[in-house]
């Protein structure tokens, strides 16, 4: 995990300063989706999930984190994509919420930190056309790579 | 000096002495002359003030001193309590309540001078002493901090002697005996004043007999002196070897003592001499009065035996515990006991006695703890029902009906968060009883009941449960008229109104937005109430219910667990998932064969010893396959939800158990019938059941 925390301090990035946001890159799918890291609380490798009955699909159950029962969602069935794959590398990231307190989600990978300023960001554009709520509120751009960067609020908000 | 600090302090023991005021007040009511009654209201205002002044609360000191004025004039027997006065006293308790609110929320007393209330008190005060001598006691304060500062150190000669003393003192002297005067002072420094002086006074009481004291010894120990007192004692001893002893007590400044002279006269000469703040009050009487000589007759009886007075009201002697550090310690709690699961879990896979009995070792050690921990939790009720007979008492007035409240069971203990939130759902249901339950006057007269209505407020234990009933002997709840109400409510169509019970309709009360009041008082009828008391007895895990019948009265029962955090239950599984069921709901398990499943309007009921039992099955609720088939024996456990039984089918038992509740947490509540979570030994989470939801 050493060259993680360092990728994103070399070259440019460090100039950042104040405005600069560390993100974390997870993997659901073939994209790169980054979650803002002041909103992470752990990262916990994949374990049973106690099933809740008539909740909403997208909430796979509850998990025991520590003593604190913790409500787990999966990503992929919110974002309407292919149910979870659990593999090796699946974590559950802990996010700690302003409003809806602890939640888990699952995703198929951790890759690594980065640092991206405001510069490397590009603010999503909200299309009209599209109805459906969109998770995204930007996108960073770092080392040719293009990373979705996760609107938290819209991912953990009750459909 | 910062006060911060001590804030809570101060609030919490300013709400203790307004309660206690509240409730003796009355007290006071109904038996005006009970002396005890009176001492225990001035004792409790007294503190007020004293504490209010010491935190900086002008406004609130200067309203209890005033109340206190009264207070001590109704003490003293030159004023009568009468209805009015009450209500000017309570009008000045809701007035300090509120000061007491302002400091909560702001550490600020706030503005309100409450200047009226201060003027209706001194009034009474002025009416009762109307003719007779006119010192008002602001003036005779500050006079007291003039007179002080130029009286001599021999204070004993201010003693005011009574007839009584001066027949002893003659006989006295004609026997040659010693009388002397002795004023003690202690140092400025001195934390325990009223211990010191004790002291002092039970050393001079071994060598001499005292006749007379100042202040009384009564407020000697209530510390109600300021750096000094004054006795006058005879002895058989010499002045030296009397007041001796007396000044190897430390923490005293120095002790002043000559022989007393005293005259015989027909008038005695009354000297100001304040001492004790309520000393003023009781200087500004008449000459006339017996008050002056009664003072040293007071402590006559009390320093012959030298005992405390009996009948003494014991306060409520309190531990104040921060409730975060009880959480801190039930949730310690909570994990022993996971750890204990863990190794019930471990025990089963290895066989060894030795093991086992640890184990038992550890289980009876966890539930002491488990028991102990709770009971520090609790606290009796009473804190929340005692402001109900004063809110009653100002319905009666308010809704000008009769009406007398009983308690019973204020002893009875809930956990401290469970008390805390009860309060507003019992003073609605009280309201409802008043407001809506008692007739009129004259109805119930015609009726052939007491003009005056009877409301109760009973609480008991009945096992794992508080139970608190709020009834009342009055109209009842008229069935046909709720029913009207609904329909016209659009709460039911009229078809559905036929056909519902007439507890189903009762039950209609409690549905939000319905109020049958036909006129909108300020007391109920607002159509908020009910629904909220149901929602906040539930949100407390608890059920109300209601018994009613017409122009006889009716009962609303809640009813509420014990405990809300370590449970007893029952684990069993369905369809390979574990679930627990609340012990305390469960009534037995029954082991039935498919073919005494009957159908009864479409819906699946057993015929057990007699009574017909709906059934439910668990995999239908939770959305999960049974792991058994169709013609193997079902597993029901029976629960009960008030005076209704269903069957619970579930695939397998595992076991009892205690569990440790966790909440589900605001993101995942909306599953009704699963009321929270729980960690099992392996570390797992299963799912509580919520029997009362699945019924």
């Amino acid at each position: 995990m050493d060259e993680l925390k360092v990728s994103g301090l070399d070259g440019t990035d460090v100039k950042s300063g104040y405005d600069a946001q560390q993100y974390i890159v997870i993997k659901l799918g073939h994209e790169q989706y980054g979650i803002d890291i002041k909103f992470i609380d752990n990262i916990v490798r994949m374990q049973h999930i106690t099933r809740v009955p008539k909740v909403a699909d997208y909430l796979k159950g509850v998990i025991n984190l520590r003593g604190e029962v913790i409500p787990v969602m999966s990503l992929r069935i919110k974002m309407n994509l292919p149910a979870d794959e659990i593999t090796k590398a699946t974590r559950i990231i802990i996010l700690k919420l302003e409003q809806q307190g602890t939640i888990g989600v699952i995703v198929d990978e951790v890759r690594e930190v980065v640092t991206l300023n405001p510069s490397q960001i590009e603010r999503a554009s909200y299309d009209g056309k599209e109805d459906k709520t969109s998770f995204i509120m930007g996108i960073g751009k770092h080392e040719n790579e293009l990373i979705s960067l996760l609107d938290l609020n819209a991912v953990a908000l009750e459909k | 000096m910062d006060v911060n600090q001590y804030l809570e302090i101060f609030l919490d023991e300013t709400k203790e002495h307004l309660e206690s005021l509240n409730t003796q007040i009355l007290n006071l009511e109904q038996e005006p002359e009970d002396a005890d009654t009176i001492n225990e209201i001035f004792r409790a205002a007294h503190s007020l003030k004293g504490m209010a002044g010491t935190m900086g609360y002008k406004r609130m000191q200067t309203l209890t001193h005033d109340m206190e004025n009264v207070f001590s004039e109704i003490r003293n027997g030159t004023m009568k309590v009468n209805s009015n006065l009450i209500d000017t006293l309570f009008q000045c308790l809701d007035a300090l309540e509120e000061y007491t609110n302002n400091i909560q929320e702001t550490a600020d007393e706030g503005t309100n001078d409450n200047q009226q209330l201060i003027n209706q008190l001194n009034e009474y005060l002025n009416g009762s002493k109307a003719g007779k001598e006119d010192a008002p006691a602001a003036p005779e304060k500050e006079s007291k901090e003039a007179s002080e500062s130029s009286n001599s150190d021999e204070k004993w000669k201010e003693i005011k002697i009574g007839e009584p003393e001066l027949v002893v003192l003659e006989a006295a002297k004609s026997q040659g005996k010693g009388i002397f005067g002795i004023s003690v002072f202690v140092e400025e420094s001195c934390l325990l004043k009223a211990a010191r002086a004790f002291q002092v006074y039970k050393e001079i009481e071994e060598k001499a007999e005292v006749i007379a004291c100042n202040p009384s010894v009564q407020e000697i120990e209530d510390e109600k002196f300021d750096l000094s007192f004054s006795l006058v004692v005879i002895s058989d001893y010499e002045l030296e070897q009397v007041i001796k002893e007396a000044k190897n007590v430390s923490e005293i400044e120095k002790i002043e003592a000559g022989s007393f002279e005293f005259e015989v006269q027909e008038t005695t000469e009354i000297h100001q001499a304040p001492e004790g703040k309520e000393e003023t009050a009781v200087a500004a009487l008449p000459k006339e009065t017996s008050s002056a000589p009664a003072k040293p007759q007071k402590a006559a009886p009390a320093k012959t035996n030298d005992k405390k007075p009996a009948g003494k009201p014991v306060a409520n002697r309190t531990v104040r515990v921060d409730i975060e550090k009880l959480d801190v310690l039930m949730n310690l709690v909570s994990e022993l006991i996971i750890a204990k699961n863990s190794m019930v879990a471990d025990s089963r896979a290895e066989e060894g006695t030795g093991f086992r009995e640890h184990i038992e070792y550890l289980e009876s050690v966890t539930t002491n703890l488990h028991e102990s921990v709770m009971k520090v939790r609790m606290v009796p009720i009473e804190s929340v029902v005692s402001k109900f007979p004063r809110m009653i008492r100002d319905l009666s007035k308010k809704l000008n009906k009769k009406m007398e409240l009983y308690m019973s069971g204020e002893e009875t203990e809930l956990d401290r968060t469970v008390v805390d939130e009860i309060g507003d759902p019992l003073m609605h249901l009280l309201r409802n009883a008043a407001d809506h339950g008692l007739e009129s006057g004259e109805l119930r007269i015609k009726r052939g009941k007491p003009e005056v209505g009877s409301i109760f407020l009973n609480a008991y234990q009945d096992g794992n449960n508080v139970v608190i009933e709020v009834k009342d002997d009055g109209n009842g709840i008229d069935v046909e008229s709720v029913k009207n109400k609904a329909i016209e409510r659009g709460v039911i169509t009229p078809e559905q109104a036929v056909s519902m019970s007439e507890k189903d309709i009762i039950n209609l009360l409690f549905h939000a937005g319905f109020s049958t009041a036909k006129t909108i008082s300020d007391v109920s009828g607002r159509g908020v109430g009910l629904d909220v008391v149901k929602s906040k007895i539930e949100s407390l895990s608890g059920e109300v219910e209601v018994k009613t019948s017409l122009e006889e009265g009716s009962t609303w029962t809640i009813r509420l667990p014990l405990t809300l955090a370590i449970i007893q239950a029952l684990m069993v599984t369905v369809g390979g998932e574990k679930y627990a069921i609340s012990l305390g709901s469960i009534q037995t398990i029954e082991d039935i064969s498919p073919s005494d499943v009957k159908l009864v309007e479409n819906k699946e009921v057993i015929n057990l010893r007699g009574s017909v039992i709906p059934i439910i099955r668990l995999s239908r609720e939770l959305d999960i396959e049974s792991c058994k088939t169709p013609d193997e024996n079902i597993m029901v456990v029976i629960v009960k939800k008030g005076e209704r039984y269903a069957g619970l089918v579930v695939d397998e038992l595992i076991g009892q158990q205690e569990i440790v509740i966790k909440s589900l947490g605001k993101y995942i509540s909306k599953c009704r019938i699963i009321s929270g979570a729980t960690i099992l030994g392996d570390g797992e989470v299963a799912l509580i059941l919520d029997a009362n939801a699945l019924i």
